[in-house]
């Protein structure tokens, strides 16, 4: 009977073992799931645009992996509009889950965010070097003399001219290195009397040509304050809108609805130049059979206009630290690959076309490089230096609220509305909306 | 192989014993568990699909706001003369040009703002070539290729139809293409011609959303297309794969009005719920994995192991306990089958359970019994047939003695009465000895005086032909020795011996041989064919006594064992020689018997 009792309580322990034992295990099946998402060993990125945004990127995170090789940047590619509405959502209901370490926002809209949801962005004063950055990326990004963001990409613009077209008119392309807009419209007609070309593509939702030309001088559509809106007693503004009508009269502006549609014109060799942001050199080297045809001129200028200079911006973007758990992660992983790494920015404009603004980097040999498909013309070392002028404005919290205005308004200018009721009108209508 | 047999036969019980418990327990625990996990499973298996289906009917609903915010919003546009004349007329001048688009910027803005709710990217085209798209990247089909897309043929197909499709870089061939549904119809004018195509395209990814949040391991949701292209999923895996027997599931289901139904898809076996979109022309289908979702409920494995575990236990213990219950058992049955092949006098040991014990007791006074009342029965054998021979030794043969008395009666009539008086007083003697003394063991001595007489009186009556000569060693005379033991010998050496022969002797001689008394009678007359064995005898007519030479031997065997007994050798013509062995009896000796 001992003997029984004896046995029966091994089978109860080596039964309470098993069954013990078989928890354990699946205990550490989920506590090494568990691990798997720890905040600290990994961090996330939002972005738009996988050929531009995303691949560099990637690029700088390969190149933190040598140095934090356990970090983990997961890197996730969403609409722009998708990111904007998302960040709105979370930070507005001041709840960060869900959000992402690093994002990307585009410098017209940092602004509303920076101001908006001060909180919410970690500060990384202490990570860049501020003035190793182009100054007029500097507005965008900081407030109060705080730097929220670290500088991308450049939107320096310049004026992408198709040279054969240009010499079928009897031009050269020294002939665009110092002009006013009133020439290049001149110009412009000669072009498409030669070649039946048009000479500019436009989008009439999209503003950017105006934008690129009061920024030249200096001004945008608010002060500098950011709030008010400086439209009706603005000089360049006025200025740019006859530019812009003109440019109808002539009859040689051809219109795109969308990127698509644009890259098509001039894929296609249906227009001959644009005024635009460098980013649009990997769009038009695409198209492989126009090689050696291309070349970039300086941004014309406003003729009537004072302090107005051949150097202007079209956008842009920068990267933000939110002030979620793993921001330090963040900000030494931002620190340590856009805010300080020369040769990945190399490696931007070589694997990319991707050309930065930061300062140190612009000695790089990448940047001097010859470019073949524009006639051997340096654009980088060009775009580079052209970065470094561009006139510093504040973007302000309202800049699309604004040109949604104005593109109603300039519609009714070019349908023949006296430019002063134009602007004036505008000026009420921006007034009433962002106050 | 026949030690295993033998072991079988003995462990026999245990064997049938424990195979018959171990089956039992195995029977019983296996059938146990496996309807347990079939009844949880059957209960679970209804909840989760009543739980599916209302969550499909939620997901129904929403995707029903989806389908008809897209259908008002093409309404709209199908209606606005903006668009159509977008769509229709010529390229004109720069100005003209750029109102046209701008007046479409401006409309799509609004139109676009009715689906703004969803991540919709709407692209109009025309037959003039033109293009408009709110947001291409949802859907990044180049120009060239909109116009020979399988969406926009399968629209102009049935243009007045509204139809959902997949599209990504294999569907289309268009590389770099992500998974995207398309709702796509053509526009049309009141004559029927048509001037355009709408496209509302929706990121795979967005459209998951629907129903995502209510998939998880093992519970996945695809939704297919007419064609059975699974058009979205919450698995990245299925999308855009072709699976025609999940459709013909899904319609069957949905003909039949089931609830669920269980069938083996995607190589498993999986529980179906399945719903058609109405206006969507889509099937959603609820693909639950039952040996996953099951295995959440009920960790068969482990449930399995723990059976086996207790079984094992149950088992080991039944073994245990059985086979000390047998043990003992077959260890007394191995002692009885042993005992009944050799001795009778051997007791089994008493041990092991309180049953056996007593079974082995029982046995051992069984066999006590038995040994004794055989013992018994062996002395009054023994008694018997001691009496037997007391009682023939008393017998004197009655023609011995008119003979004897007739021989006698002529010895007076001849005168010779000295001759006379001393065959009387022999006569006298041997009576007296045979008759009167009642002991039975007797001393060589008394034996020879005994044998003296009878010869004398044989002489008398048959002459002296034969003659007779004893040789006794004087330290045998007072050994006692079984009455009449000799005397046989004597009288068969007489009346058969000499038939033929007309005259011999007869030896008598009496030794000690070591521990034994030898007597010997030994005669050179006829003798005669022996087969070993002491003849019969062959008539009573002469015989002196009730005992006959075949009765000595077994009186001799009855008194002092099988050791012990009478020799016969004999050659024709030569004689016989008789020997008879007997332990040397002390005269103060009682006998044993």
């Amino acid at each position: 009977m001992k003997k029984l009792i004896g046995l029966l309580v091994i089978c109860v322990l080596v039964l309470s073992a098993c069954s013990s034992k078989s928890n354990d295990t699946a205990d550490n099946g989920n506590s090494s799931g568990g691990n798997g998402g720890d905040k600290a060993s990994k961090i996330t990125v939002w972005a738009w645009d996988p050929n531009f945004n995303i691949k560099a990127m990637n690029l700088a995170k390969d190149a933190y992996a040598a140095k934090d090789p356990n970090l983990t940047v997961d890197i996730i590619e969403n609409a722009q509009n998708d990111i904007v509405q998302k960040l709105n959502t979370g930070m507005s209901s001041g709840t960060t889950k869900g959000l992402p370490n690093i994002v990307l926002i585009e410098d017209y809209r940092a602004q509303s965010f920076l101001q908006a949801y001060p909180d919410m962005f970690y500060d990384l004063s202490g990570s860049i070097k501020a003035e190793d950055f182009a100054d007029y990326k500097l507005g965008p990004t900081s407030v109060d003399g705080k730097h929220y963001g670290v500088p991308f990409d450049s939107g320096v613009a310049g004026l992408y001219v198709r040279t054969d077209y240009l010499e079928q008119a009897g031009y050269k392309i020294s002939d665009l290195q110092d002009i006013t807009w009133d020439q290049y419209i001149e110009i412009g007609k000669k072009v498409k009397a030669a070649t039946g070309k048009d000479w500019i593509s436009l989008d009439p939702n999209d503003l950017g040509v105006i934008r690129m030309m009061i920024q030249s001088a200096g001004l945008w559509y608010l002060d500098a304050d950011g709030k008010t809106p400086n439209i009706a007693n603005n000089a360049a503004m006025k200025e740019a809108f006859e530019v812009y009508k003109k440019l109808m009269g002539a009859n040689i502006v051809k219109t795109h609805s969308d990127w698509s549609s644009l890259v098509a014109n001039y894929n296609t060799g249906a227009v001959a130049s644009i005024p635009t942001g460098n980013w649009f050199t990997p769009s038009i080297t695409a198209e492989a059979s126009q090689s050696g045809k291309w070349a970039i001129a300086p941004m014309p200028k406003l003729a009537k206009t004072p302090n107005s200079v051949h150097a202007t911006s079209i956008g842009g973007s920068s990267w933000y630290v939110l002030n979620v758990p793993g921001k330090e992660k963040a900000a030494a992983f931002l620190k340590d690959t856009f805010g300080s790494d020369v040769d990945l920015y190399q490696k931007f404009v070589t694997d990319v076309g991707a050309i930065g603004t930061y300062k140190p980097a612009a000695s790089g040999e990448a940047f001097s490089a010859a470019n073949e498909f524009f006639g051997g013309q340096k654009i980088v070392s060009d775009f580079a230096n052209w970065t470094t002028k561009i006139p510093n404005v504040n973007y302000g919290l309202h800049t699309y609220a604004i040109e949604d205005i104005l593109i109603v308004e300039i519609q009714n200018f070019l349908n023949g509305k006296p430019l002063d009721d134009v602007l004036k009108d505008a000026q009420s209508q921006a007034d009433a909306q962002v106050k | 192989m026949r030690n295993v047999l033998d072991r079988f036969k003995y462990n026999g019980l245990f064997v049938k014993m424990f195979l018959v418990m171990a089956a039992g327990i195995v029977a019983v625990s296996v059938t146990t568990t496996w309807t347990t996990i079939n009844i949880s499973s059957r209960v679970f298996i209804d909840t989760f699909s009543i739980t599916n289906s209302k969550v499909i009917n939620q997901i129904q609903s929403s995707l029903d706001s989806f389908n008809y915010s897209i259908i008002v919003t093409m309404n709209k546009i199908a209606q606005s003369g903006t668009i159509r004349q977008f769509l229709t007329e010529d390229d004109g001048d720069s100005s003209e040009m750029f109102n046209a688009y701008y007046l479409m910027g401006q409309q799509m803005n609004r139109y676009r703002s009715s689906v703004d709710a969803y991540d919709i990217g709407i692209t109009v085209t025309g037959v003039n070539g033109r293009r408009y798209s709110t947001d291409r990247s949802y859907w990044p089909v180049p120009d060239s290729v909109l116009a020979e897309h399988p969406i926009t043929k399968r629209s102009l197909a049935e243009p007045r139809k509204l139809i959902y499709s997949y599209d990504d870089a294999g569907a289309s061939a268009n590389p770099g293409l992500q998974p995207a549904i398309i709702a796509s119809k053509a526009l049309v004018d009141r004559s029927g011609a048509v001037y355009g195509m709408m496209y509302f395209a929706v990121r795979e990814p967005y459209f998951a959303r629907f129903y995502d949040s209510n998939t998880s391991a093992g519970n996945d949701v695809a939704v297919l297309d007419g064609q059975g292209t699974i058009v979205s999923s919450n698995r990245g895996d299925w999308i855009g794969r072709q699976s025609a027997e999940l459709l013909r599931y899904a319609k069957e289901i949905d003909a039949k009005g089931l609830r669920y139904k269980n069938a083996e898809v995607m190589g498993k076996d999986q529980l179906l719920l399945a719903e058609q979109l109405g206006g969507l022309n889509l099937y959603m289908v609820n693909v639950i994995d039952k040996q996953q979702v099951l295995g959440q409920l009920t960790d068969t494995r482990r449930i399995a192991l723990m059976v086996m575990a207790i079984v094992a236990a149950t088992v080991l213990i039944v073994f245990l306990i059985s086979r000390n219950l047998t043990k003992s058992l077959t260890r007394l049955v191995k002692q009885i089958s042993t005992i009944s092949k050799y001795e009778f006098d051997r007791h089994v040991k008493v041990d092991g359970s309180y049953e056996t014990r007593q079974l082995g007791i029982a046995f051992n006074a069984m066999i006590d019994e038995l040994n004794a009342y055989v013992g018994q029965l062996v002395e009054t054998q023994k008694q018997r047939r001691n009496a037997e021979l007391e009682a023939l030794q008393q017998q004197i043969n009655p023609h011995f003695l008119y003979n004897t008395l007739a021989s006698v009666k002529f010895m007076v009539q001849q005168g010779s009465k000295d001759k006379a008086a001393e065959t009387i007083n022999a006569l006298i003697s041997l009576l007296q000895n045979a008759i009167g003394n009642v002991s039975e063991m007797i001393t060589v001595q008394q034996e020879l005086d005994n044998l003296k007489s009878y010869v004398l009186i044989n002489q008398v009556r048959y002459g002296e032909r034969i003659r007779v000569s004893y040789f006794i060693a004087p330290d045998c005379l007072a050994y006692r020795i079984p009455k009449l033991m000799i005397q046989p010998f004597i009288e068969n050496a007489f009346f058969h011996a000499f038939n033929e022969k007309a005259e011999g002797y007869i030896h008598i001689m009496v030794t000690q041989e070591g521990s034994s008394l030898v007597c010997e009678v030994v005669d050179n007359g006829d003798g005669m064919n022996l087969s070993g064995e002491i003849p019969k005898p062959v008539s009573k007519r002469q015989l002196f006594s009730g005992i006959g030479v075949r009765n000595v031997n077994d009186r001799i065997k009855l008194l002092f064992g099988e050791g012990f007994g009478v020799t016969i050798t004999s050659d024709i013509g030569e004689g016989t020689r008789v020997r008879i062995r007997i332990p040397l009896l002390k005269p103060k000796d009682p006998p044993t018997f």
